[in-house]
């Protein structure tokens, strides 16, 4: 099993393919054992968390495509993911600094409780001042490398003379630390070491799951700016390879586009042919053939082979470039929404710090005994451990969030769970979203000669439009020879000795006899009568049920499309939808949804193509297929994987019922706190309750969290394949 | 086998059992007139005896196969066998033993047939010889296949089985002469430990070539839990050894430690020995083999790494609840107390873990006694866990302390879940093994799982109620204020319950017996033509995935 | 309980290399495909090592 020589022996590429339908461990057996054997592939890795597959190619003409054929023979279809998801998910250093950070204050927490119990079962005197000793030595340098987030965090926010909720944290944590300190040193009785790493690892966790859950709420202008590329190969005069920063490409450069990279800039092909995916302007990711003459814009991924082409515009002018400021204004609205946690911990701080130092002069007053008055303050800032606030909304959020990748949802952001439980109105898009874009003949075609005419040159296409009428299943096919196929325009061939074309109306009345008004692609052999396939849209699967089921929820619905008034119609009779709007440019359907903000509605908005990205950003929460174009899933807040659009009334449904979960929680942090506050101000907190207090009030709420996954949401879902053995 | 070893790897087999040799010679020559004198020719026939059977066969031809293309299989044989070997002698003499108790007189009037003699070969024969075996020969076979990768060495996985069986070999006969330290499963004396650190250390570091040659990127958690198994029983073993030999000539050593300090360190290593040798280990097997013979993936495989790591960290100071009522402080006893309860929740989680891999499979349980054998293995572990947990609660234990419960509990723990599990998967890998397409006879699987649960069964019952009557007895006064009952009236109340622990016992031995006779009939069945393998009990590939649980 | 002093040492180091091995697992990606993973021990239907992993220059 030896790879053959590639091309460029020395260039490996690591590509990543996105493969659906992995749906279990003999999937991926079968998938690394039969890539494996393919030339020039020197690696493979499938992953059935995330149905990916990596492999590590060698930089050969066709070695990709082989590799997508071979998937595709074996059931597999996949097709390369791009870097924009990719790096989109990447952890990023914060998320693994968090997750260690977790780690080690676990494991002091666990260490020092240790210690802890054995001074609270009554080890005393001379062994209950060392193991003091030793919980500090351990404490202190754990709590000074885990919780550096909120000391940084709190300081940054002290100096901008403003409160966050990390500064009740870190003081009540750096206060613990040193009233321990102060206690070991002195022989004390009952020191906090415990509780402070025991509050850090608490509110780590906190922290860690609410990163991730906001790690994912790129703007799609991010994603964007993700598709653009950074670096490019330039064609030196001599031929050789140099690398070249996308910003410093001028018109007139000559570039080389590799397999698996994106163009740059606006590009005309000079030399080379391959398939290109041209997706972020066509909405379809059908592969285009490209050769020399053809003209690319910035942001196309080249799939099969390498091309060398000569760049039109600068990076600025480019296709890409105009996207991106088309969203600016649009995304700017969406950064105002005050997310729930923050605004609990608006209120949260101050309220603390007072209670706190309210105690401190109160007991000083009363005792006259500053220390033990140090000590019950202290005790009320530990005690109002923010673990349960820390963790309510985030924990809710990371259940709810893989209770929806269960079901084929993907969720960019928490706040994204928040917005979806309080819309009002359901806004659809229609071609590609409320139908699923593939056209169907409107009527039975008989086997007439031009019928069946049409039906063999159809065959000699990809084309959504012509694969319908080669599937209709006319007649015979006929014999053709000379078929050549333009992109753009359709089909040309001869059929016995008969020029033939079918396609675009335009172009099929250069040869035909007269045109024939109506609509639909047509179809007229040279000279004669053109005929015309009146096509139509189907529904997307469950475009009904869900409708329906967004009434039921009192969400009513209406459609916004660029179509022409009577294709939308017909699609808004199907699904009885009163409102419509049709012929929007893309500033309309913004301009739309603006209006109906400011009315005080609340929309979700869900659509696919390009010219639905600004509106899928402006929207107050938004939902794309993942069919959808590249800037629309970067845009949308949730992403469906599924054909179906059951998948807006589930997201739909866990959302409010995580809206309740999180209120319940917070519920259940109040009731902690009504109970532990007042205690700790009458002096009763001793380490050994803080610790219990606070395990116990997290455990609660997570375990609250938890209720999320059972499955008994959506009576009207289709479920994927459940499994009886 | 010595055609699977290359003539340099044969030379180092001979070197290092010559060496060995001598090393028994040299103890024998220093220990004359001593028991490790004794144990100095023990060694010296051993590993002479492995010196002429390698120099025997030299010269036999070397292997021509690249050996990287298979598996390196010998050593777990060997392994397997041994295990079932010791199994029935150590089991044997456990039935013995408990024999004794109820017939005090079942001794040959001499020594080495004395309870306090015979009791330590059936305590190190089973964990050590029955279970350790198990252990080594079981993570050779799925750190090999989990790795996708060949055993990193043909000559250390040898020293490490053979060494490990003679260590073994050197604690029963030393038991019979009268060696002890006298610490629970810690009785071999200073020589052996010694030795078992170097047989260890290698084993150690087997493991880690091992896994970092390893084809296959991701550490299938079962070698987790056997790693953690090797290095911590490797701490625990040489922290709670450490010992000065009276004199270099004779067995006898004086501990490091002694009065309350020796009494916490033994309870330190020996409930960590049961955390990590007994259940970390034993974890491994189930991890590997329960999914793999029910054809159906790990319910959470998240939650398998979690609960290592929580078991990692909570086990370790679980160790004084033996203490309680002790002269070790109240705190002490509190402490690990405390620690037991909660070592409950990793616990558990395993238990469930396993338990609910087969939901949706009981079919399968139903009809395959070796996926039986494991499920009930899992049952008992979680019931043992939670009884353990139970007792090491002061108040409970204050009934229960130094009575048969103890006895029992530990009994359910070894015979209902290490015990099952380790027959499960030797059943499960045999086949595999040796290339055949199941057991020689299934029925005979069957007549093993209900002689070991019944005998089990039986067994832990009795000692529930022994155990109870004992306490109670012990601390039932008149109103006088004086005891009800005396030591021997308790003793005498014991009686049947002794013989119903012998039946028991005998129950799970004949289990024991039955399916060595299978595994050996399995080996000698006519090799089969067709080299591919095929459980009894098919993983379908059409079979739908099961939606795991994150 | 003078032992303490010899035992916490022993269990804190043993806890480290613990703590150590879990930062090492992490960096070792070992928690990319915790579905696959689970699974991949079923696959193995030729009960044969996996030829090494080739050498790529990037």
């Amino acid at each position: 099993m030896r790879s053959d020589q590639p091309t460029n022996p020395s260039i490996f590429q690591d590509v990543v393919l996105t493969a659906p339908t992995i749906r279990c461990g003999s999937c991926v057996a079968k998938i690394e054992r039969s890539l494996t054997g393919i030339p020039g592939v020197a690696r493979v890795r499938a992953n059935l968390t995330l149905r990916r597959i990596n492999v590590t190619l060698a930089q050969a003409d066709g070695a990709l495509q082989n590799v997508l054929a071979e998937l595709e023979n074996i059931g597999h279809p996949s097709r390369l993911i791009d870097s924009a998801d990719l790096s989109a998910e990447a952890k990023d250093d914060t998320e693994v600094a968090l997750l260690k950070a977790v780690a080690v204050s676990g494991f002091g927490a666990m260490n020092v409780m240790l210690l802890s119990v054995a001074v609270w079962s009554g080890a005393s005197d001379a062994t209950r001042d060392s193991f003091h000793l030793i919980s500090g030595m351990i404490a202190l340098p754990i709590v000074l490398y885990a919780a550096r987030f909120f000391f940084t965090s709190a300081w940054g926010a002290l100096r901008r003379a403003s409160m966050n909720m990390d500064v009740p944290i870190a003081l009540a944590i750096a206060l613990a630390l040193a009233l321990s300190i102060f206690e070991t040193l002195r022989g004390g009785e009952e020191v906090f070491f415990d509780a402070a790493v025991t509050l850090t690892f608490f509110l780590l966790i906190g922290r860690y799951l609410d990163y991730r859950m906001r790690g994912k709420a790129r703007s799609a202008m991010a994603g964007l700016q993700r598709l653009a590329v950074r670096e490019a190969w330039e064609v030196t005069s001599e031929g050789a390879l140099r690398v070249v920063a996308a910003d410093a490409i001028c018109p007139g450069m000559v570039l080389r586009i590799l397999a698996g990279e994106r163009t740059p800039v606006d590009l005309r092909i000079t030399s080379g042919a391959s398939d290109l995916d041209r997706s972020l302007v066509t909405g379809e990711s059908a592969p285009v053939a490209v050769a020399a003459g053809d003209e690319v814009e910035a942001g196309a991924l080249n799939l099969t082979g390498p091309v060398d082409a000569v760049a039109l515009r600068p990076v600025s002018e480019s296709f890409l470039a105009m996207s991106m400021r088309m969203l600016a204004g649009a995304e700017e609205s969406r950064s105002t929404y005050v997310r729930i946690a923050d605004r609990a911990a608006q209120l949260y701080a101050p309220l603390i710090h007072l209670v706190a130092f309210a105690t401190f002069v109160g007991w000083s007053l009363a005792t006259g005994d500053w220390h033990r008055a140090a000590f019950v303050a202290i005790s009320v800032l530990i005690v109002t451990c923010p673990c349960a606030l820390a963790l309510a909304v985030p924990v809710a959020h990371v259940v709810a969030s893989s209770r929806l990748m269960a079901e084929g949802i993907l969720i960019k952001d928490g706040s994204a769970l928040e917005r979806l439980a309080n819309a009002t109105r359901a806004v659809w898009d229609k071609t590609g979203t409320l139908t699923d874009g593939s056209p169907v003949l409107v009527e039975n075609l008989d086997a007439t000669p031009n019928a069946c005419a049409a039906a063999t040159l159809a065959a000699y296409s990809a084309h959504p439009v012509a694969r319908c009428i080669a599937t209709a299943q006319i007649g015979p096919a006929l014999l053709v020879d000379e078929v050549s196929e333009y992109p753009g325009f359709g089909v040309e061939g001869r059929i016995n000795g008969r020029r033939a074309r079918l396609g675009r109306p335009s172009w099929v009345a250069d040869i035909a006899g007269e045109m024939t008004k109506g609509d639909g692609p047509a179809f007229a052999f040279a000279g004669e009568q053109m005929q015309r396939f009146p096509l139509r849209e189907t529904l997307r699967e469950g475009a009904n049920e869900a409708v329906g089921a967004l009434r039921g929820a009192g969400l009513p619905s209406e459609i916004l499309s660029g179509d022409a008034p009577a294709a939308v119609a017909s699609v808004a009779a199907q699904l009885e939808i009163q409102d419509t709007q049709a012929g929007l440019t893309p500033q309309d359907k913004v301009t739309h949804l603006q209006d109906l903000l400011a009315q005080g509605e609340r929309p979700l908005m869900v659509g696919d193509g390009l010219n639905d990205t600004a509106a899928l950003a402006t929207a107050h929460v938004s939902m794309s297929p993942a069919s959808a174009t590249e800037a629309g899933r970067a845009a949308a807040d949730f992403v469906f994987l599924r054909e179906g659009l059951d998948a807006v009334p589930l997201a739909l449904s866990v959302a409010r019922r995580t809206a309740a979960i999180v209120r319940q929680n917070f519920g259940l942090a109040i009731a902690y706190n009504c109970i532990a506050v007042p205690l700790a101000i009458a002096g009763h907190v001793t380490p050994l309750f803080a610790a219990i207090a606070m395990s116990g009030s997290s455990i609660a709420v997570v375990a609250n969290s938890l209720r999320l996954n059972r499955r008994r949401m959506t009576p009207s879902a289709p479920r994927l394949q459940e499994v009886t053995v | 086998m010595m055609e699977n070893l290359t003539i340099a790897e044969r030379q180092q087999a001979m070197l290092l059992s010559g060496g060995l040799a001598l090393v028994g010679l040299v103890l024998a020559i220093v220990g004359h007139g001593d028991a490790m004198g004794a144990h100095g020719w023990i060694t010296l026939f051993f590993a002479g005896g492995l010196f002429f059977v390698v120099g025997n066969a030299l010269y036999a031809p070397e292997p021509t196969l690249d050996r990287t293309t298979n598996y390196y299989d010998d050593p777990t044989k060997v392994g397997i066998l041994l295990s079932l070997f010791w199994a029935v002698v150590a089991m044997g003499v456990g039935v013995w033993v408990a024999a004794q108790l109820a017939w005090p007189d079942f001794r040959f009037d001499a020594p080495w047939s004395s309870f306090g003699r015979i009791r330590p070969v059936h305590t190190s024969g089973v964990i050590f010889g029955f279970g350790g075996n198990a252990l080594i020969a079981t993570s050779y076979h799925v750190m090999q296949r989990t790795s996708r990768a060949r055993l990193a060495g043909h000559v250390s996985p040898w020293f490490v089985l053979l060494g490990f069986n003679l260590f073994c070999i050197i604690a029963a006969s030393g038991y019979l002469m009268g060696i002890t330290q006298s610490k629970e499963y810690a009785e071999p004396e200073w020589y052996a430990d010694i030795w078992l650190v170097i047989v260890w250390v290698t084993y150690f570091v087997l493991y880690m070539r091992t896994l970092a040659r390893r084809n296959e990127p991701h550490i299938y958690v079962a070698n987790w839990y056997y790693m953690a198994f090797i290095l911590v029983v490797a701490v625990l073993h040489i922290v709670n050894n450490l010992a000065v030999p009276a004199s270099f000539g004779a067995a006898k050593s004086y501990s490091a430690f002694s009065g309350v300090q020796d009494a916490m360190t033994q309870w330190w290593y020996g409930h960590n020995a049961v955390a990590f040798f007994l259940t970390a280990g034993f974890l491994g097997m189930l991890y590997y083999f329960l999914p793999k013979r029910a054809g159906r993936p790990i319910y959470s495989y998240r939650l398998s790494i979690l609960s290592f790591w929580g078991i990692v960290f909570f086990y370790i100071w679980a160790g004084s609840h033996h203490l309680h009522y002790t002269a070790v402080p109240q705190w002490v006893q509190t402490l690990g107390m405390t620690f037991s309860v909660m070592l409950l929740v990793p616990s558990w989680a395993s238990a469930g873990n396993a338990l609910m891999t087969l939901n949706g499979a009981w079919g399968k349980v139903r009809d395959d006694a070796t996926l039986r054998f494991m499920m009930v293995a899992a049952v008992f572990y979680g019931l043992s866990t939670f009884e353990g947990s139970f007792m090491a609660i002061r108040a409970v234990n204050s009934l229960s302390h130094y009575t048969d419960w103890t006895i029992g509990h530990v009994h359910a723990g070894a015979m209902g879940w290490v015990a099952l599990i380790t027959f499960g998967s030797i059943y499960a890998v045999v086949p595999i093994l040796w290339r055949r397409e199941g057991m020689y006879s299934p029925k005979l699987v069957e007549w093993h799982f209900w002689l070991a649960l019944s005998g089990t069964v039986i067994y832990v019952f009795a000692m529930w109620n022994s155990g109870i009557i004992q306490g109670l007895m012990w601390r039932t006064y008149t109103e006088s204020g004086t005891l009800a009952y005396s030591f021997t009236d308790s003793l005498v109340a014991m009686h049947p319950y002794y013989v119903a622990r012998t039946i028991g016992g005998a129950f799970f031995l004949s289990g024991a017996i039955i399916g060595a006779f299978n595994v050996i009939m399995t080996i000698r069945k006519v090799r089969e033509d067709t080299p591919e393998l095929d459980y009894p009990t098919k993983s379908e590939a059409g079979e739908p995935a099961v939606p795991a649980a994150e | 309980m003078t032992i303490l002093h010899l035992l916490i040492p022993v269990t804190l180091v043993m806890g480290l290399t613990g703590l150590g091995a879990f930062f090492w697992s992490l960096r070792n990606r070992q928690y990319e495909d915790l579905e696959g993973d689970a699974e991949r021990i079923l696959h193995d239907d030729n009960d044969t090592p996996m030829p090494p992993r080739k050498e790529t220059i990037r």
